[in-house]
């Protein structure tokens, strides 16, 4: 295509015109309201004993568990977006402690890191490990908090004393009443738990006659449906999949396992969540610079060099 | 990233779409004044093109903290997690009928509303927190972060309380956390609880060593659970109340060279006197930190922009002008 002298020149001035235009807009447009849609989440994190074995991976290094648990919540925090609250608990025992409500996470990044920070296994006040009740005491105390949060529980499933299928513990609230998810840590292999002393420093391995290897009331009946004698691997743990899965069924929770993505997680908590909408100022200064910078140079572009522009 | 895009600053001095090519150059007349005009055209599409890159590349002054003088003090707060602290705050003996209503609050609830109250009223203080149960640890960092600080207290409110309590630890973490701070102001640790421990003399000195070291004022709201018992002695106690772990705590902490102050709440009345008396105490000079949001640059890049637009977009029209008289007259 060709164009004369004067049509360039004229098309030039135009599109500078509305170059010119665009920059304008660009300072003095105001901003435009857009709703996000934000949640709620109350990250719970286990800092029992099988959390401190070491078969996680951060950016290609093994490490605990726990410390797998810390970064990815540290990422998904990032990833959560700016007006979205989290909270912190950790769970040891058979209930979950909650150490600070929902807070926005941009502007107390900072400080729901440094309390990140701090979880180790020396916080446990008990060594057991009872998963499932300490679900439940998540969400009985998550329907104190205003509003209710959705439940981002961290655990590898271990249960220490172990529960039989048939027994277990009753849940008494309604499934899906609080939302949540079960984020699952661990590998498929069974390995070693370190033990912590009363300090909560480690100290060996749990030994194969330091724990119990079956639920406590099935030992005790008589039925051999229910007390059948199995591999005596309790001290031993994996990420228990299908006990995780069997548990976020009963509370109506969705049960994501060794999560890779932050921003995974945070789209599982979003499908989840009862999202509330929240306007934020939005500047479109970056569109409007943007066209007129691919405009003007639209304008100086080096036609010359591909087509003959003489006349 | 963008900032790759920079060197697209040169095509305006590469570009010939708007030159007319002309038979024989000899013709033009030799003009110093256009030289200029083009030559400075040239540097002010440059600049345009600049400006409006670097404006998207998004610039900014970063999040900068800066120190300020304000009224307030710095808190440490140990509120006690264990079991007993769940009791119902304040309530009257069994044997007695219930003259008043009283509230069935359990004392932690009771002291996270008045402490929520407390840091709400303190606008400028700088909090941290201690989970203070069987094994202490400093869950939130001294912070000005309103927020962080609020919903830590209410976390702290929630649930049931766990075991026990070890006080000794619990204030050598609270001392600890201003370790390798700078002195900004008055410092206080504010321990509310409803029990005490009998601490052994090696404990006691360390406290004593470490309070002092830090220049930390020692604050005990004590919730009263034995109703009449005072933590000072009386001369009509009873037997039983001489050997209170609370008793010999108070002893120890009144030998401190620190300033150390107890409270004795055993109502409403008295725990919300307390708390306003230490609100008035604690209204002294203090250094405090604050955090400027990061301010963008872009408005600036875009002005130089517009600025250049504007030029540019003047000379194209007139030139635009120009040649559309130039075409009129040659068809005459």
């Amino acid at each position: 295509m060709r164009l004369s002298y004067q049509k360039r020149i004229t098309l030039t001035a135009i599109i500078m015109v509305v170059a010119l235009m665009l920059v304008m807009a660009a300072l003095w447009m105001p901003h435009i309201q857009r709703d996000v849609k934000i949640m709620d989440a109350l990250f719970v994190i286990d800092i029992t004993d099988s959390m401190n074995v070491q078969d996680a991976t951060v950016n290609g290094e093994t490490v605990s568990r726990l410390d797998w648990a810390k970064e990815f919540t540290r990422r998904t925090f990032l990833d959560m977006p700016c007006g979205a609250h989290a909270g912190l608990a950790i769970f040891s025992e058979a209930r979950s402690l909650i150490l600070m409500n929902p807070v926005e996470v941009c502007n107390s990044y900072h400080d729901l890191t440094q309390m990140l920070n701090q979880f180790d296994p020396h916080m446990a006040w008990a060594r057991s490990s009872e998963v499932s009740k300490a679900v439940y005491t998540a969400i009985r105390q998550a329907k104190e908090i205003e509003p209710e949060p959705t439940i981002v529980f961290v655990t590898d499933g271990h249960e220490s004393p172990p529960l039989h299928e048939s027994l277990f513990p009753k849940f008494d609230g309604k499934p899906g009443e609080i939302h949540g998810v079960i984020v699952g840590v661990g590998g498929e292999d069974l390995l070693p738990i370190p033990k912590t002393n009363e300090q909560g420093e480690i100290e060996g391995v749990w030994g194969v006659n330091d724990v119990m290897h079956q639920d406590v009331y099935a030992s005790l009946r008589s039925d051999t449906t229910t007390n059948v004698p199995k591999a005596r691997t309790e001290h031993l743990s994996s990420q228990k999949k299908s006990h995780l899965q069997t548990l976020a069924d009963r509370v109506g929770f969705e049960y994501v396992s060794s999560p890779t993505k932050p921003g995974k997680l945070v789209d599982a908590i979003r499908k989840v969540s009862e999202t509330r909408p929240q306007t934020i100022d939005y500047d479109l200064y970056a569109w409007f610079s943007a066209i007129a910078l691919a405009l003007i140079l639209l304008v100086y572009l080096p036609y010359g060099w591909f087509i003959r522009t003489d006349d | 990233m963008l900032l790759w895009l920079i060197p697209l600053v040169l095509l305006p001095w590469f570009s010939h779409n708007t030159d007319k090519t002309v038979a024989w150059q000899a013709m033009l007349p030799h003009d110093r004044l256009s030289l200029v005009v083009t030559l400075l055209f040239k540097l002010l599409s440059s600049l345009l093109i600049a400006s409006l890159l670097l404006a998207l590349a998004g610039p900014h002054i970063p999040e900068r903290i800066i120190e300020r003088s304000r009224q307030g003090a710095e808190f440490v707060i140990l509120l006690d997690r264990s079991r007993s602290m769940d009791d119902i705050f304040a309530r009257p003996p069994r044997n007695t009928l219930p003259i008043e209503a009283f509230s069935t609050r359990s004392k932690r609830t009771v002291s996270g509303d008045y402490l929520l109250e407390f840091v709400k009223r303190r606008p400028d203080d700088r909090f941290g927190y201690i989970l203070f149960s069987t094994r202490a640890t400093e869950i939130l960092p001294l912070s000005y972060n309103r927020d962080a600080i609020l919903a830590t207290i209410e976390a702290g409110a929630l649930g049931k309380g766990l075991s026990k309590t070890d006080i000794f630890q619990a204030l050598s973490k609270a001392a600890a956390m201003f370790e390798g701070e700078a002195y900004r102001g008055s410092r206080n640790i504010l321990l509310i609880s409803d029990g005490g421990v009998i601490l052994d003399a090696s404990e006691k000195a360390q406290l004593q060593q470490r309070l002092a070291e830090m220049r930390i004022n020692l604050y005990w709201i004590y919730l009263r659970t034995v109703r009449g018992m005072t933590l000072d002695e009386q001369a009509d106690d009873n037997l039983l109340w001489l050997e209170m772990p609370e008793r010999k705590l108070h002893t120890f902490f009144k030998k401190l060279t620190t300033p150390y102050q107890a409270f004795e709440a055993g109502s409403l009345k008295e725990f919300a006197a307390a708390i306003e008396e230490i609100h008035r105490q604690q209204y002294q000079a203090l250094i405090v930190e604050e955090r400027l949001p990061k301010q963008s640059l872009a408005d600036w890049f875009l002005a130089i922009a517009l600025f250049s637009s504007l030029v540019l977009t003047l000379a194209r029209l007139y030139t635009s002008w120009g040649v559309k008289l130039a075409a009129q007259a040659d068809r005459f």
